[in-house]
């Protein structure tokens, strides 16, 4: 059986452009996500440079979605020049080892307008 | 559309809640012993551990005893005498590793670390992200799980989810992501005690949870506890608990009861080291070490005993002389009497004193031993002149 993709038997050329991004695993209506390194140009299916995490979206008995980062592995990459893809970021953003990434605060801000209007409808009703 | 809504929820909620394991040891009523300040010093001090690794024996028998695991295979060579008195040091080497002590710390805080709020943050998501770091090589201890709350607190995690993540990314050996159904239904705990399965309890639980757990103090307790009282101390003898054990009870002062099934199997060198754990621990003005120091002075070690009844293997039986025959038809050497005598001594000021608590059952064993070891003596001296023994 050939290497998975994720165990990094990706070929990269030096001076090209490298991403830090998610891969889209697990099945239908059940994402799971890797968090990976690899060119820029390629598709997220194709091998892999380096994995350096993991991601659960769906929340887990507890109320958690996981999050695994390789941090070293991360700080070597982002050194070396690497981009993020915007979801990647948010998450780096929200776990503290970058600044929090403005879509984030937007989201929050958004979630928060959203209550806090079905909460006055609701008190309309009520009162009504 | 919006009643249909709330209906699919509820649906939903019923049918996950089946799944959700028990995570805590709510089951498990606390014990009433619990170590009151912090006993790491006194039980990794050189010589309270000397003392326990004593205590504890070293039956080869017992420690190398065939177990339920996977691989109980042995295997047979033929060696020359030297290299079979190299393979004796490694066996024991062996053993002692195999009969190393839990720690007993003391019950670590969860403390509540927070690394950064940011209330612009509340409500990013619905639920709380937990992040572990996986980077390569990072001891257990080490490892930092932090959690972003979903009001936008960002804080090391608490010890239990630590642990969690930890398991989870790095499963150890036997250990469970849930708790075991032992550990966590009061009904079955009773059921492993009522059966003795003491030594199997103590095992799953070093492996399940760690020294500064509060499980692992409160299990530990009761079990030890139970132990007290059906007097199944042999269970535990040349296992590593067996020090753990003999510590408690010195702590816990309740000795007795171990004090008085050392004296019936005639272990007196271990009542006596019980008796000076007990005197050290609680700094009772009474000179336990100069006893001690005569009495290893006149008997070996737990491991050059073991040595010994590995080598004698080895002997050539037209070798033997009288004088090693009348000791092993007898079991005890001249120097085992006057140790014997030392430690009657030693154990009866014990008794004497107001720190024991079962007087007159200790003092009809004392006095049980005294005639049986009498009766030796009188036989091996017998013996010995009827052979034409001299003593040196």
């Amino acid at each position: 059986m050939s290497l998975s993709p994720a165990s990094g038997i990706g070929r990269f050329y030096k001076k090209s452009a490298k991403i830090i991004r998610f891969v889209r695993l697990g099945c239908t209506n059940r994402p799971f996500y890797h968090i990976v390194v690899m060119e820029r140009r390629k598709n997220q299916h194709q091998p892999v440079i380096e994995q350096v995490g993991s991601y659960d979206p769906m929340p887990n008995e507890n109320n958690e979605r996981l999050v695994a980062l390789n941090t070293e592995r991360i700080r070597f990459w982002l050194g070396k020049g690497a981009h993020m893809s915007e979801p990647a970021a948010e998450v780096l953003g929200i776990s503290g080892l970058l600044p929090v990434h403005p879509r984030t605060y937007m989201t929050a801000w958004r979630n928060r307008k959203t209550a806090a209007e079905a909460e006055a409808s609701q008190n309309v009703a009520e009162t009504a | 559309m919006y009643l249909m809504q709330q209906l699919r929820k509820l649906n939903a909620l019923q049918h996950l809640q089946p799944t959700v394991r028990q995570l805590s040891t709510a089951g498990l009523k606390t014990s009433t012993l619990q170590y009151e300040k912090d006993p790491q010093p006194q039980f990794t001090d050189a010589e309270t551990q000397n003392l326990l690794q004593s205590m504890t024996q070293l039956q080869l028998d017992k420690v190398f005893r065939k177990r339920t695991v996977a691989d109980n295979s042995t295997q047979t060579q033929f060696m020359t005498t030297a290299q079979l008195e190299k393979e004796f040091l490694l066996t024991i080497e062996k053993a002692k590793t195999l009969l190393q002590m839990p720690p007993i710390v003391k019950i670590k805080e969860d403390t509540e670390r927070i690394i950064s709020r940011d209330p612009a943050l509340k409500d990013f998501a619905s639920t709380k992200y937990v992040f572990t770091d996986i980077s390569f090589g990072l001891a257990q201890s080490q490892r930092k799980v932090v959690v972003r709350d979903v009001d936008g607190t960002l804080a090391y995690a608490s010890l239990d989810i630590t642990k969690r993540m930890n398991q989870l990314y790095f499963p150890l050996d036997g250990r469970k992501f849930y708790t075991p159904r032992m550990f966590s239904d009061e009904q079955l705990f009773q059921r492993c005690l009522e059966a003795h399965n003491y030594e199997y309890i103590l095992d799953r639980l070093t492996v399940q949870y760690e020294p500064y757990e509060l499980e692992f103090h409160n299990i530990s307790a009761k079990v030890f506890e139970h132990l007290n009282e059906s007097k199944q101390f042999d269970l535990l003898r040349s296992t590593r608990h067996f020090g753990p054990m003999a510590f408690f009870y010195a702590w816990h002062r309740c000795i007795d009861d171990l004090l008085y099934d050392m004296i019936r199997r005639d272990y007196l060198l271990n009542a006596v080291q019980l008796i000076a754990l007990s005197y050290k621990l609680h700094q009772v003005p009474v000179d336990y070490q100069q006893t001690l120091q005569k009495l290893d002075a006149l008997q070996p070690s737990p491991a050059d005993k073991a040595l010994e009844q590995l080598r004698s293997g080895l002997r050539n039986p037209q070798e033997k002389d009288i004088q090693d025959e009348i000791q092993t038809a007898i079991g005890k050497s001249e120097a085992d009497f006057q140790a014997d005598e030392i430690s009657l001594q030693f154990i009866e000021q014990y008794i004497g004193s107001e720190h024991a608590l079962k007087k007159v059952q200790l003092e009809l064993a004392v006095q049980t031993l005294k005639e049986v070891n009498l009766e030796k003596l009188q036989l091996y001296q017998g013996l010995k002149k009827a052979h034409g023994v001299q003593t040196a």
